[in-house]
């Protein structure tokens, strides 16, 4: 693969900066690629002159700058260094097979050791250039996985991950590799070291969450670390990103994470046939989530992912805990006071989430869809509640709220509306 | 119905232009490029596939696809992204759809992509992405749609696979890439098109689900792939095609959708971008005549919601022996 007599050292001096820098200071916790009139300004805001160093690098508390102008030359060089060594090293492990001339460079001094720590020096710094280069997130798996490492071959492979995610948060292959070295940690070490380093992932996300606004693969990766956590700190993670949500009120992600906590909580106190009445601690993290739920919901007018997130709230709340005991064997479900209790206060809630002030006022609006939407919503799920808006709220109403759905969504919902239109003829 | 009218004051699609910006885009070289290089198979399939929507695959050399094609196989049988790379079902799925293209499968040791594929069942019934075991239901719908092509189902435990996409189903009626993982667009396709192709379509609420997918339709007209997001045209593929499967689609406004897709194009250079105004990829320029032809825009030829390929084409492999 090697063009002509150019050895990979004297080809790839960028390349080799790069390297030289991140093995200089391997602190390095952030990545970014900046136009190179950028620097001289990050000079002046970090209040220090860049000492000699290139002008294609900048490189301050462990914040590292590549300029844009040289990235396309430093990447297909870091991609062609890799991808030769990596070839070289895959020869050397299948020896005797290969037909190479690797042979006779492994027989000439060239150590299988010093071959894998050129693949991770290379797949590093080819990583912060290009993060879903899947092939060198695997090289580095391959000699990860070769014999028994000690943890901190793991965190540290965790640590060198890091800035890659700083630049690109969204890397599904750069979230996939931080997986594959937390299952590798839990199959080995003992459990309290496991759980400081899932807490620590769970900070990690947040971090980048607020940099990376509704992330889908960072959300997705804290939800996967909570079949490792026990059920204490899934307590505490429900307490400590309660903040974060309250404050990320439009990042639906945000409050799945939420949801996936709720539902082992529900898990782990086997709510399921237990007695309805019972004050269990799930009953009463339920209700509180409810309670703060609402409170943002009239606090942010119009938020679609508060309203989903009470739809998966109220569903659950009656299935779980509005059941009556007599009632589990029937067809039917019976409510009981608290359940009946709660449903007035939704319809409460629809009501004053109806009355729009000034019809100009976008937020109203979208609020009183996404109310009328989600009483629609919860009674299509559970049936019996129809009645109970129908007693409550008079035909007149009801008309007013099917209007309302109507006209925000023309022929989305119409199929569902059919159903109560036909039931109103009745 | 009552909004066709206005079909009549939307720009039109500009077919011509959007062939010569796929045929001039392995030409550019830019940075994007560069780090885009590892995933070259998945850029030919949606290149290809929207030159074949739009009638004109006759336009590149299928001796150099298939050869350079086939550089990307790996012993094991399974396709790397690019030559020298590791082998993902990602690719390999993308690999089988380019050459279902092309009517080229019998080149294909059907037998030796079919096991590695199959080799990627878990226990569970999921499958895993490659060797390294990351799991999500975007490889069980991989494994499915490339395993029917080949007409090598039968290669693994259909049942476990299907109890296990059902097994990601959320209370909201989507699903995600795991259990309990947040319902998605994307996932949702693949998982809806995994028990369509398999026949267990019985295992979707349809009107919860379809009222999930509908709700992702925006005052612009544009789908979006999850609640509070914005638009972009990628999700008029994922959503939409969905929405086909499970027989809703009459719940979106599909012309102000047509003009979501129309309004993204670039009209000078060809392209379609994620949102109007935004620089085109070849990805969005796929998602979007791709989702044209659901719409059935005249002058792109129907593609098939779970496979993704033309119609034509899947017709031709599943009507021969």
């Amino acid at each position: 693969m090697r063009k002509g007599s150019c050895s990979e050292e004297v080809c790839f001096d960028l390349l080799n900066q790069l390297e030289h820098l991140l093995e200089s200071d391997p602190l390095i916790d952030e990545v970014g690629f900046i136009h190179p009139s950028q620097f001289t300004l990050l000079d002046k805001e970090s209040g220090s002159v860049t000492d000699g160093s290139s002008p294609s690098f900048w490189n301050q508390d462990h914040k590292l700058g590549i300029s844009t102008d040289i990235l396309i030359q430093l990447c297909k060089d870091a991609k062609h260094a890799f991808l030769s060594t990596f070839k070289e090293y895959k020869c050397l492990e299948n020896a005797s097979t290969c037909e190479s001339p690797t042979k006779n460079i492994s027989s000439s001094g060239v150590s299988s050791c010093s071959l894998e720590s050129r693949v991770m020096k290379h797949s590093q710094a080819l990583l912060l250039l290009s993060s879903d280069f899947g092939t060198a997130w695997n090289a580095r798996k391959l000699i990860l996985s070769k014999q028994d490492q000690p943890l901190e071959a793991f965190t540290e492979e965790l640590r060198l991950s890091k800035p890659v995610l700083s630049n690109c948060p969204k890397s599904e292959p750069t979230w996939s590799h931080r997986r594959w070295i937390i299952k590798m940690i839990s199959r080995s070490f003992p459990t309290p070291q496991l759980q400081e380093i899932i807490t620590k992932e769970s900070e990690l996300v947040e971090s980048i969450g607020e940099r990376s606004k509704m992330n889908y693969r960072a959300w997705y990766h804290r939800c996967w670390l909570v079949s490792y956590m026990t059920t204490e700190q899934v307590l505490q993670e429900l307490k400590k990103s309660k903040r974060w949500a309250g404050l990320h009120v439009a990042d639906s992600s945000c409050f799945h994470y939420r949801r996936r906590l709720m539902l082992r909580v529900l898990e782990t106190h086997n709510v399921e046939g237990s007695n309805a009445y019972d004050k269990t601690e799930a009953h009463k993290i339920w209700k509180e989530e409810l309670d703060w739920n609402k409170e943002l919901v009239e606090r942010y007018l119009g938020r679609e992912a508060l309203w989903l997130h009470r739809r998966f709230l109220s569903l659950n709340w009656i299935m779980h805990f509005g059941r009556n005991h007599s009632s589990e064997t029937g067809q039917r479900m019976v409510m009981n006071e608290e359940i009946v209790t709660f449903v007035d206060k939704e319809i409460h809630l629809l009501e004053s989430c109806m009355t729009v002030p000034d019809t100009k006022f976008e937020d109203f609006q979208a609020q009183a869809l996404h109310a009328a939407v989600y009483m629609l919503w919860l009674t299509k799920n559970v049936p019996e509640l129809w009645r109970m808006l129908e007693e409550k709220l008079g035909t007149e109403k009801i008309k007013c709220i099917l209007n309302t759905v109507a006209q925000e969504r023309p022929t989305s919902l119409l199929h569902q509306l059919d159903i109560f239109a036909a039931d109103l003829e009745h | 119905m009552s909004s066709s009218s206005s079909t009549f004051q939307m720009g039109q699609l500009v077919a011509d232009k959007h062939v010569r910006y796929i045929l001039m885009s392995e030409k550019k070289e830019s940075f994007e490029s560069v780090v885009m290089d590892h995933l070259r198979m998945n850029g030919a399939y949606w290149g290809l596939t929207t030159l074949d929507l739009l009638d004109k695959l006759g336009s590149v050399s299928v001796n150099e696809v298939v050869s350079w094609l086939m550089t990307c196989q790996h012993e094991s049988g399974g396709f790397a992204g690019n030559t020298g790379h590791d082998p993902h079902v990602l690719y390999t799925l993308s690999a089988v759809q380019i050459l279902a293209l092309f009517d080229k499968l019998d080149i294909l040791d059907v037998g030796k992509v079919s096991s590695y594929v199959a080799g990627l069942q878990n226990e569970d019934g999921s499958f895993s992405g490659d060797i390294w075991g990351e799991v999500d239901t975007r490889f069980s719908y991989i494994a499915i749609c490339c395993l029917s092509i080949l007409k090598c189902l039968d290669k693994i435990n259909v049942e476990k696979a299907v109890d296990y996409i059902v097994s990601c189903k959320n209370l909201d009626g989507g699903f995600g890439c795991t259990p309990g993982a947040e319902s998605h667009a994307g996932q949702i396709f693949c998982c809806v098109g995994a028990l369509a192709i398999t026949g267990s379509l019985h295992h979707v609420d349809k009107d919860l689900l379809g009222w999930w997918l509908c709700e992702r339709q925006v005052k612009s007209g544009g789908l979006n792939g999850r609640p509070e997001k914005l638009p972009d045209v990628c999700y008029s593929w994922w959503v939409l095609s969905s929405l086909i499967m499970i027989d809703r689609v009459h719940w979106i406004d599909k012309a102000k959708l047509v003009k979501f897709i129309l309004d993204c194009q670039d009209l000078e250079n060809g392209g379609i971008s994620d949102r109007p105004d935004d620089a085109v990829d070849i990805f969005h320029t796929y998602f979007g005549v791709a989702g044209l032809s659901l719409l059935e825009y005249p002058g792109v030829k129907a593609i098939d919601p779970a496979y993704a390929l033309p119609v034509d084409v899947i017709n031709r492999i599943l009507l021969t022996k």
